[in-house]
């Protein structure tokens, strides 16, 4: 299985784990999984059907988006991450 | 909630003087227990927006720096419990491009108000669960 690392403010909707282990032979697999296991966790990662614009997830240290995007295969003791783009201004 | 040493909010403080005119930006280290963000350190990170003469007035985190400062921190025992950036001559409040390109609730949003050069207050907002809007939280500084 691969593990997915939950950033801290949305622990709370995943039972507070830091990560947690999803099954799935690639990324969009692995994510199914996980909204499976926590439901209340889907809407902060996705709108409808799709990633929200500023998700990215990082296989280790690669963006999936440079490698196969959402089909990007997984294997056991792989790691996800999930980055956010962040930005910003005064006015 | 966010708590922050003093000497902490003095170094933010200085970030945002020494990027002066234009908008900086980092992360907020710590841990997150019972709706407090305690910040125990930070990361200054580059403003990476794209086109320089906005930079007065935008700032933008490459995923790639962040992913960097998430392994850091992990290392430290630490999470990334928010972001921090400045507002050169404009008051410390999270404006609608803060809204437009925010992430998730329970990040703290710590901005500080740089005028003329030197830094002034700095408030704290999170997104709103529904993502409608940026709510003050209460900032100490210890």
């Amino acid at each position: 299985m691969a593990t997915i690392r939950i950033p801290a403010p949305l622990r709370p909707y995943a039972g507070g784990n830091s990560s947690v282990a999803v099954a799935g032979g690639d990324v969009s697999a692995a994510l199914a999984d996980l909204g499976q296991q926590f439901p209340e966790l889907r809407q902060h990662l996705f709108d409808g059907e799709k990633l929200r614009s500023f998700v990215n997830l990082y296989l280790d240290k690669q963006d999936i988006a440079k490698l196969q995007g959402l089909a990007t295969p997984l294997t056991d003791g792989d790691t996800l991450l999930i980055i956010p783009s962040i930005a910003g201004g005064g006015h | 909630m966010l708590t922050l040493t003093k000497e902490i909010h003095s170094l933010i403080q200085a970030h945002g003087v020494a990027t002066y005119p234009n908008e900086g930006c980092g992360v907020l280290l710590g841990l997150a227990e019972d709706g407090r963000n305690q910040v125990t350190a930070i990361r200054p990170l580059p403003n990476v927006w794209p086109n320089e003469d906005e930079k007065p007035m935008r700032f933008r985190i490459d995923p790639q720096d962040w992913r960097d400062a998430e392994f850091d921190a992990l290392a430290e025992g630490l999470d990334i419990i928010g972001i921090f950036h400045s507002h050169p001559d404009h008051p410390p409040i999270a404006s609608p491009r803060d809204l437009a390109w925010a992430s998730w609730p329970g990040y703290s949003y710590l901005i500080t108000e740089v005028r003329d050069g030197r830094p002034q207050a700095s408030r704290s907002w999170q997104l709103a669960e529904d993502r409608s809007g940026f709510v003050e939280e209460r900032v100490e500084i210890e």
